[in-house]
């Protein structure tokens, strides 16, 4: 349970805080399976209501990485013409739709952010002061299974590990912008980065 | 998948964690897409970092967004006003006036109202621009050059400007394949418009003895990798294989080159991971410039 406190203080400031409504807004899970299993076959009204249901969360995901408006909207964009083209791969028993979907986003958002070495080096403070904010984390009781599973194994790293991996997942920062972070060469960093996953696997059993 | 060494799985779980740099990136992506197994792998740890996401607060994006997707993704609803039959056919003045106003997004074709089968013709479209021709002479393809016009800074000095063609002339396309950020091997150049490619081999690259490279187009649309045939000896290899498929896919694709057995794979499929990958660079239009 110790561990729980420190990936809890790990996250402090990494994550934005849980929208209150957020649980109204979304559909349940099988809802959502539901709707990606229409859009597959063309539906654009089931479409429209994946969006609707969906578009907030992923939104958040790629902002927090992309930190503009614009081209977070764009990658938004792009986002859901790719669900819409490739609703019918989705497979419900290996993801949840918003993993699924979040997964796509997220990607785009990455390799977006890849491409332009430079200008996100400028942004770097901006990147800063989110990492500065402390939202509150999500209650416990709120978290899935697979939430807690993941926390655990991240919360077994040492406190310097964890903080980032979880930066490196929330801010999609590059191995040079992490270096930085943490004061410390490239290749440290990158040695770090992959004896980290190297333990979350382990812990994971993948 | 058990049998993975362990920079493979490093490389699957860096893609997912999202740490790898552009190359590595378009490394990952070429090997998933021939390498099922590698893709699962991908997918188990997307799936399991997603959970992550819980945690983060949802933001709403404007409602122009939607607008765009539906445009973008061709469906029928944006159609509409354009398609009713009754409409009586107003005065050309007043046609003018009722002209929906250019949406100002410098770059964005998605922005243009009309009917969907116009984003087809992208192409044909960009005909309007004038573009040059760019040979990219960087080792690495991290430019800000990969990026959409409305957020491109302007070009700079790593960006060899080779010609101008003076009439209108269709958007270029080009792609460095390359092995782990290391030297270019193969410049891919596609013609926007007729989709006729080239491919010039770089510095000593060649194939072994008895081996051929073969290219290979890679698109999640498409499924497996459909191969654009075996790049010949010489420095350049010119084919007309891409017209067959659509802009878009073209313009996103990932293009890989594999080592196959003379004459290229016996069955239409890559035999081995490809040894070089890039994706397609758009050429500046001039009137960005």
């Amino acid at each position: 349970m110790i561990r729980n406190n420190r990936t809890a203080a790990a996250l402090e400031g990494l994550a934005a805080g849980n929208d209150e409504g957020l649980g109204t807004l979304m559909l349940t899970p099988a809802e959502l399976v539901w709707l990606i299993a229409a859009v597959a076959k063309g539906d654009e009204a089931a479409f429209e209501r994946l969006y609707a249901a969906t578009r907030a969360k992923l939104f958040g995901v790629v902002l927090r990485i992309l930190r503009r408006q614009d081209l977070a909207e764009e990658v938004i964009q792009e986002a859901y013409v790719k669900i819409w083209n490739s609703a019918g791969q989705f497979n419900p028993g290996v993801a949840s739709p918003i993993t699924w979907m979040a997964s796509i986003a997220r990607n785009r958002a990455i390799d977006v952010v890849r491409k332009r070495t430079e200008a996100s080096i400028e942004e770097e403070p901006s990147a800063m002061e989110v990492a500065a904010d402390s939202p509150d984390p999500l209650a416990r009781r709120e978290m899935t299974e697979e939430l807690k599973r993941l926390l655990e194994c991240v919360g077994r790293l040492e406190p310097d590990r964890q903080k980032l991996v979880l930066l490196a997942y929330y801010n999609g920062w590059s191995r040079e912008q992490l270096a930085a972070k943490f004061e410390t060469p490239v290749n440290t960093v990158k040695t770090w980065l992959r004896r980290s996953m190297m333990d979350i696997r382990e812990c994971l059993g993948l | 998948m058990m049998a993975y060494s362990e920079d493979h799985i490093a490389l699957a779980a860096e893609y997912a964690l999202g740490t790898l740099d552009a190359d590595e990136r378009a490394q990952a992506e070429a090997m998933m897409s021939v390498d099922k197994d590698f893709a699962a792998m991908v997918e188990a740890w997307s799936t399991k970092l997603g959970a992550l996401n819980q945690m983060v607060g949802s933001v709403e994006p404007s409602p122009e967004v939607w607008d765009r997707i539906k445009l973008a993704a061709g469906l029928s609803g944006v159609q509409m006003p354009l398609v009713l039959p009754e409409a009586p056919p107003p005065p050309p003045a007043e046609t003018a006036a009722v002209e929906p106003a250019p949406v100002p997004e410098p770059s964005n074709v998605v922005a243009f109202p009309g009917p969907v089968r116009r984003w087809r013709t992208i192409a044909t479209a960009m005909t309007a621009i004038a573009a040059a021709l760019i040979a990219i002479v960087v080792t690495q393809v991290v430019r800000p050059d990969l990026l959409p016009d409305s957020i491109r800074p302007t070009p700079r000095t790593q960006v060899v400007e080779v010609k101008a063609p003076p009439a209108p002339a269709p958007a270029q396309y080009v792609a460095v394949l390359q092995k782990d950020g290391g030297s270019p091997a193969f410049i891919l150049t596609v013609d926007g418009a007729t989709r006729n490619f080239t491919v010039r081999k770089v510095g000593d690259t060649a194939a072994e003895p008895g081996k051929s490279f073969e290219l290979w187009l890679i698109s999640d649309r498409l499924g497996p990798p459909r191969s654009l045939g075996v790049i010949g000896a010489g420095d350049f290899t010119a084919r007309p294989t891409l017209a067959s498929y659509d802009t878009d896919i073209v313009k996103a694709a990932t293009y890989a080159v594999t080592v196959e057995q003379a004459g290229g794979s016996p069955d239409g499929k890559p035999t081995l991971p490809p040894v070089f990958a890039g994706k397609l660079i758009e050429t500046v239009p001039q009137a960005g410039r």
